[in-house]
């Protein structure tokens, strides 16, 4: 679905809670990210079919999201299983959102882009984490990676399109998933081993941002 | 008019913040609806009378010579909340508390007034530079976000204290209806999961662009 093939992170699991979703970007394509209340998530094209409205603004109902604007039902599998306008009717199959592989890792959302027959599992190992934040920052995905690199020591690029790199930050050993959002945005999924001083590596978040965002290579936008 | 009246308008950020607050009170009022948009009956007496700035909304209390009134939406909500809220739960005595509130109240006021910039001129195509109000919206939004993510590490909910404050109520509708002038939830995980406390306040209501779910 977009440039570069392989697992990106769109979220925090903690953040998306049972019968909430939201939308986020990756490659400035729009997804929306939602959990059902048996606690699935899921990672979908944020496009209603019916008129293209996104999904994201709509609301989970049990197993299914409901879209807000005519309502339309779509249940875990994408299709549509329900349109309030007709509801005797027996919706088509062919009546559904496109839907992408994604999978749950390091307590991070993960979804697949490319051809999903490759895609193996997320990176990062069954390690068990703590979520500290997700970080919007505004500059472009290389330029981020390339100064997350100078601010901390690297201790494993994992994966190997690496979109998640482990640090020594503040003293603690953190995770750090980059979700290329847009052109010039770039999300950072940030979560550490338990125990960790989650306060201390949110305010390190916060600083390393201000860092990012004063980069002279970025080009130009403000916040 | 006897008793409390708030003028009103239905597509006001800060009617709206004054609404929740006296639906939350749960205290008897009258609305009067004002045609802000496109009237500007705020503007002109006799409601320019009650309110020289020509704005909303306006509170009325009392009768006669002993009339309370009031302009600007953290003003009514502090005095509704020293008013009617015997237990001063939305307005804390507790200086601590106190201070913060009124720290978030100032930057309602303040800080997210761009936001409601943004927002007129989006609906309403009120002639301001739409593009600055909304950066400056982005960055007051960061602020909030920020706050409640250390918030929530600490295991809190809300932007003060335990329990939800005027804090909450004065901050929640310019992030609530940030669509409306194009800004998305989708960069603020914190204020996403706050917004969803707010709406389990009992009494709480909506407002056109705030859907309600149920
Ligand atoms: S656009 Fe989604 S139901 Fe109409």
């Amino acid at each position: 679905m977009m440039s570069e093939d392989g697992w990106y992170p769109v979220a925090l699991a903690d953040d998306i809670e049972p019968g909430t979703s939201t939308g986020t970007r990756l490659f400035g394509r729009e997804l929306v990210v939602w959990r059902d209340i048996t606690g699935h998530s899921h990672v979908w094209e944020d496009r209603c079919p019916h008129r293209g409205m996104r999904l994201s603004f709509g609301f989970v109902r049990g197993s299914s999201i409901a879209c807000l604007y005519h309502g339309w039902q779509f249940d875990a599998g994408g299709r549509c299983r329900y349109i309030p306008a007709h509801p005797k009717l027996d919706v088509p199959a062919s009546i559904a959102v496109e839907r992408f592989a994604s999978a749950e890792r390091l307590g991070i959302i993960w979804v697949f882009s490319g051809d999903p027959s490759g895609a193996g599992t997320p990176p990062g190992g069954n390690a068990e984490t703590m979520p500290v934040r997700s970080l919007s920052v505004n500059a472009p995905a290389i330029s981020t990676v390339a100064a997350l690199m100078k601010e901390a020591s690297l201790l494993v690029e994992a994966g190997a399109s690496g979109p998640l790199l482990m640090l020594q930050a503040c003293g603690e050993p953190v995770y750090i998933a980059v979700q290329p959002t847009g052109a010039q945005e770039t999300t950072l999924h940030v979560v550490v081993e338990p125990g960790s001083d989650r306060q201390k590596v949110s305010l390190w978040a916060e600083a390393l941002r201000h860092t990012l965002e004063a980069e002279p290579t970025r080009s130009g936008v403000t916040a | 008019m006897t008793g409390l009246v708030l003028h009103d308008f239905e597509l006001d950020e800060g009617c709206y913040k004054v609404r929740l607050l006296l639906a939350a009170l749960h205290v008897p009022h009258l609305r009067s609806a004002v045609n802000m948009v496109p009237g500007g009956e705020q503007t002109r007496p006799p409601l320019l009378l009650l309110n020289p700035l020509g704005t909303l909304p306006i509170l009325e209390d009392g009768a006669g010579d002993d009339t309370v009134v009031l302009r600007d939406a953290e003003a009514i909500l502090a005095y509704l909340a020293v008013r009617y809220d015997a237990a001063r739960r939305w307005l804390p005595d507790e200086p601590k508390a106190f201070g913060q509130v009124m720290m978030w109240m100032t930057f309602a006021s303040r800080d997210l007034h761009a936001a409601v910039l943004a927002r007129r001129h989006a609906m309403f195509e009120e002639i301001v530079d739409g593009a600055a109000m909304t950066s400056a919206a982005r960055r007051a939004f960061r602020v909030m976000d920020d706050h409640m993510t250390m918030r929530r590490l600490d295991g809190d909910v809300w932007f003060v204290g335990k329990g939800p404050t005027l804090a909450d109520l004065a901050l929640f509708p310019s992030f609530a209806l940030s669509r409306d002038f194009s800004i998305d939830h989708e960069a603020y995980p914190a204020l996403r999961r706050w917004m969803r406390r707010v709406r389990s306040i009992p009494g709480f209501t909506t407002m056109p662009g705030i859907p309600d779910y149920h």
